[in-house]
């Protein structure tokens, strides 16, 4: 394949969206630092770039190579997980590696990995298998270590969404309804179990999110302020550099985990709602795409990275509008972060990459 | 595996890419509602809550408008006092900061608990006061440290200052903070809790133009209620300054004399009245209000200063030029945290410093009334100053036997030498011929038994009693022997020593019936007053009597003329029954004063006015338990006057 041919087949609209995401991205990062591009929003814009022309970059690798090798990259994800935990030196939380002096959260990537795991073993099944429940396990066992690993980190929002993404590889491969059913009734049984697994910390998180009035300045304290700032930024925001809220440190993590609360107060309703649909067609894009690529590899790849995309967005929304408890999950390509940023772009690269690169599997 | 199985599978997971797909829609959707819920649906509510988050909204104190004395010296100011507070919604934990605050400046337990309890009862985004009156070294290191400290702050206030300390007392009052029943009042108290109000004397009277217009500041601040920035609204309009008659050197000189009296100061570090001073609680509550006078009177016993009251009036203009009570206190004690201890000791005190004995201290106008019946008397015509009576000593009415105050009679008396001796025989006979109706007119055309109109709070009307009064008050009818003892102004009568000075400024004027006033008049011309309307000749022949009992062989207050030179004075005696003396006590022969128990002796009044040939000052004295009027509250007023005269020159 030539590579003119190539740089045609990537789906440009795809880089679009992500770039419109990445300028408002910048532009709330100007404004959490009360108008500067320093510290983030010019480095939010160089990592962007970089992460764009990564895209392309991967969007010339074949696919085939992504698929021989996705089992590699899953396996390397854990050994690096069990690294973290085994090197890391934070104060109960260990989520990241230094490497030459840059800051690297492993488990980012990780949600990639799995997503490609899991597509490859069930592009790989026979149809008449999708039908036994045994043939099911191998992917709870390609979730369930990275989930357990990045559960111990502890993670809880980077965990929720590679179980979210993970599962809707499986869901997509054509889990029968009644193993859906039987597996939603067994996760709210092991909620119990769940909760015991969680820190006090997080306890808290959710015992405040039921009641965020019982501890107004503690764990409660920022799904407060963020609602305070969302609701305060009415239609039409207070406008660009003027919400008070945000540039008074009301908010906590305002860079990070509370970039929408930010751009809600600043740009309101609007604003938010704007940024909601370029989620949501970018999320349809990229499920669109698996429509159209013919391998199933490629397909489960394609929904995977979809929906890990959407569901990234979907737990960062509904924390910081309270609906779901304080977990820690950032905006994808919004919020400031190497990591979470370069998975977000090396997924878009793997989906171009299936699509330049896209034909039946010969095998099977 | 066959094509159609593939295809199978192909369309499984377009309808399960369609649902996922659909999910996200739904869950968009959601996301979507919950953003028009709190961002429009609920904006008002939430743009209220971020208001208050960012803004911190400070009420700006008005300064407060100082008290001058005619000479423009300072008598209630503000001094800078800086003020520690504690904000508890930006405290992580108050214990905590109240140990860290502990080691930078001094906090008794008390105050601590007192933190703790306003934590509890006020909203958390209120300031409470932690400390009052920083020092300038817990400035420089609460300066250091407090940025370190999330919740605490400290800031400038205005404390008010009594630079004369108790000397002007009475006629300031005092400011302390606020009360919850003013708040009742007055909803907008409620911000400034730090400020004072005006409790009593000018700084109540006057508190509207004293207190000035609060401003209102919004202050920007972040999460840990640091201040960013000042965005102002309204500034604070300060009150307005006021200028008063009273003279501070004649109220000190005044207040000296009055406690002095004819008493002689003590050593207060001698061992024996050290020992004295721990024996006697009258003693003791004196050196405890601030006032560390004691006394020794003329049996050489320890004495507390006297207690009373002097006015000085000026009888054109009205204007109070001094204004006393004793026991006096020191108002500088309540504008900061008034100490329980002390504000009962004040309260408790037998002889009730707090009471401003001037306008409020009703007593008995005794022989000093007698100018009432006498000008009652002459003006109706009932006598002329030829009307001669003739005092044996005592006078018979009924079954009753009424006695003048010597026993062995005055002899042959007119309303000159009646009221030169104070022969209480003549009035007697004069009241009973004029009636209590007409005494009870006159007395009011003087000012007596009504409000003067000073404006100071808590003036007391005083008693002029008749028979409407009577039936009204005891249910019972007026009887001529009530008609006998008033005329000597007891029984019934009471007046305040600002409404006997009043009375006395009228005869001294009279032309206008002046009414009294502590705000300096600005110009020279004297406030417009009603006529006085009483006969000029009656006015003349009693000025005359007033004039005898200065300068007459047998003047009650010969001794104690005003000199010569500064124009002589004329005055009135007075001197009050405060308990009859006993048949027992009769017969043991005690009979002076200075031989009963301090609170059942006479008290002591005296009335005045001088110069004789152009009248100036109407002053009145009363001295509690002080004696004779003669002896004891006229050479008050002379050394006042004269005083007063050396300063006019």
């Amino acid at each position: 394949m030539t590579g003119l041919k190539t740089l045609l087949r990537i789906p440009w609209h795809l880089l679009l969206l992500a770039g419109v995401l990445v300028l408002v991205g910048s532009l709330a990062l100007y404004s959490a630092s009360q108008g500067s591009w320093q510290p983030w929003a010019g480095r939010h814009a160089i990592r962007a770039t970089i992460g764009m022309a990564l895209v392309v970059g991967i969007a010339f690798v074949d696919f085939g190579f992504i698929r021989r090798m996705s089992y590699v990259f899953l396996a390397t994800a854990i050994l690096v997980l069990l690294a973290v935990m085994i090197i890391g030196t934070g104060q109960g939380v260990s989520r990241w590696i230094s490497i030459g002096g840059v800051n690297f959260q492993p488990s980012e990537p990780t949600k990639i990995a799995v997503i490609l795991a899991l597509a490859r073993y069930f592009g790989s099944q026979s149809h008449d298998r999708m039908h036994s429940f045994i043939w099911y396990l191998p992917a709870f066992v390609i979730i369930g270590i990275p989930f357990a690993l990045i559960m111990k980190q502890p993670d809880l929002g980077t965990a929720l969404m590679l179980l979210f993404g993970g599962l809707a590889v499986v869901f997509s491969a054509g889990l029968p309804w009644r193993y859906v059913l039987g597996s939603i009734a067994a996760v709210l049984a092991a909620v119990p179990l769940l909760w015991l697994q969680l820190h006090a910390y997080q306890k808290a998180r959710v015992m405040t999110f039921f009641n965020p009035e019982s501890d107004l300045l503690g764990a409660g304290y920022q799904i407060t302020q963020s609602k305070i700032a969302l609701g305060s930024g009415g239609v039409f925001g207070k406008g660009f550099l003027m919400g008070s809220q945000s540039q008074l440190n009301y908010l906590p993590e305002k860079q990070t985990d509370f970039v929408f609360t930010m751009i809600g107060e600043e740009f309101g309703f609007a604003g938010n709602i704007f940024i909601l649909l370029i989620y949501l067609l970018l999320t349809i894009a990229i499920l669109r795409i698996s429509y159209r690529v013919k391998s199933r590899f490629a397909q489960l790849t394609c929904v995977g990275i979809g929906m890990m995309v959407f569901f990234y967005m979907f737990v960062n929304v509904a924390m910081v509008t309270g609906l779901l408890p304080v977990v820690g999950a950032p905006l994808p390509l919004i919020s400031y972060g190497g990591t979470s940023m370069l998975t977000v772009f090396i997924g878009f690269g793997i989906v171009a990459s299936a699509i330049v690169h896209d034909r039946r599997e010969r095998t099977l | 595996m066959s094509r159609n199985k593939t295809k199978d599978l192909r369309r499984t997971m377009s309808r399960r890419g369609l649902l996922l797909g659909g999910g996200a829609v739904v869950l968009t959707s959601i996301l979507g509602a919950r953003l028009f819920q709190l961002q429009v649906a609920e904006n008002n509510r939430y743009r209220r809550l971020s208001d208050r988050n960012q803004f911190d909204l400070r009420i700006v104190a008005p300064t407060r408008g100082r008290l001058f004395d005619r000479e423009m010296r300072l008598l209630a100011g503000n001094a800078e006092s800086f003020q520690l507070y504690i904000t508890p919604l930006y405290v992580d934990d108050l214990q905590q900061t109240l140990a860290a605050l502990g080691q930078i400046v001094d906090l008794t337990q008390k105050q601590i608990d007192e933190v703790f309890a306003a934590a509890r009862k006020g909203p958390s985004f209120h300031d409470i006061i932690v400390r009052d009156d920083l020092s300038q070294r817990e400035l420089a290191r609460l300066a250091v440290r407090s940025p370190l400290l999330s919740g605490v702050s400290f800031g400038k206030s205005l404390r008010r200052i009594y630079p004369q300390g108790s000397l002007a007392c009475h006629v300031t009052g005092y400011v302390s903070p606020i009360t919850a029943r003013e708040i009742v009042r007055n909803q907008a108290l409620e911000k400034t809790p730090h400020l004072g109000t005006g409790k009593n004397g000018i700084e109540l009277a006057h508190e509207q133009n004293l207190r000035g217009i609060p401003g209102r500041e919004r202050i920007e601040v972040n999460a840990k209620g640091q201040p960013i920035r000042v965005l102002r609204d309204v500034g604070a309009i300060s009150g307005k300054d006021l200028q008063l008659s009273i003279d501070v050197g004649l109220q000190l000189h005044s207040a000296e004399i009055l406690r002095r009296g004819q008493l002689k100061p003590v050593e207060m570090g001698s061992a024996d009245v050290q020992r004295a001073l721990a024996k006697d609680d009258d003693l003791k509550a004196h050196i405890v209000l601030g006032d560390s006078l004691i006394l020794r009177d003329e049996k050489d016993r320890l004495v507390p200063p006297e207690s009373g009251a002097v006015v000085v009036m000026d009888i054109y203009s009205g204007e109070i030029i001094s204004l006393v009570s004793a026991p006096m206190f020191d108002p500088n004690l309540f504008t900061g945290r008034l100490l329980t201890r002390d504000w009962r000791r004040l309260n408790a005190h037998p002889r009730k410093p707090l009471l401003n004995r001037v306008t409020a201290g009703q007593y008995a106008p005794g022989s000093t009334f007698k100018m009432v019946v006498g000008l009652a008397a002459l003006e109706t015509g009932v006598i002329s100053s030829k009307t001669q009576f003739n005092c044996s000593g005592d006078m018979q009415l009924g079954n009753a036997r009424f006695h003048c105050w010597r026993d062995e009679g005055h002899g042959v008396m007119n309303i000159i030498s009646a009221l030169e001796q104070s022969c209480d025989v003549f009035f007697y006979e004069v009241a009973l011929k004029t009636g209590i109706r007409k005494i009870k007119n006159m007395a009011h055309r003087l000012g007596l038994g009504e409000v003067t109109g000073l404006g100071l709070p808590g003036e007391k009307q005083g008693i002029i009693p008749s028979h409407e009064w009577k039936l009204a008050n005891l249910g019972k009818v007026w009887t001529p022997g009530e008609t006998v003892v008033s005329s000597i102004g007891q029984g019934y009568v009471l007046a305040t020593p600002l409404q006997l000075a009043v009375m006395t400024a009228r005869i001294a004027n009279g032309k206008h019936a002046v009414t009294p006033s502590l705000v300096k008049s600005p110009g020279d011309t004297p406030p417009a007053f009603a006529p006085l309307d009483v006969d000029p000749g009656a006015l003349s022949i009693i000025r005359q009597g007033m004039f005898e009992v200065m300068k007459g062989g047998l003047g009650t207050a010969r001794k104690y003329d005003l000199e010569a030179s500064f124009g002589g004075m004329a005055g009135k005696t007075g001197t009050v029954q405060v308990k009859r003396i006993t048949k027992a006590q009769r017969e043991e022969g005690i009979v002076s004063n200075i031989d009963r128990p301090w609170a059942e002796r006479d008290h002591a009044l005296f009335v005045a006015y001088a110069p004789v040939k152009q009248p100036r000052y109407a002053i009145s004295v009363v001295v509690e338990h002080g004696g004779s009027g003669s002896s004891t509250a006229a050479p008050v007023a002379r050394d006042i006057l004269t005083k007063l005269m050396q300063e006019q020159g």
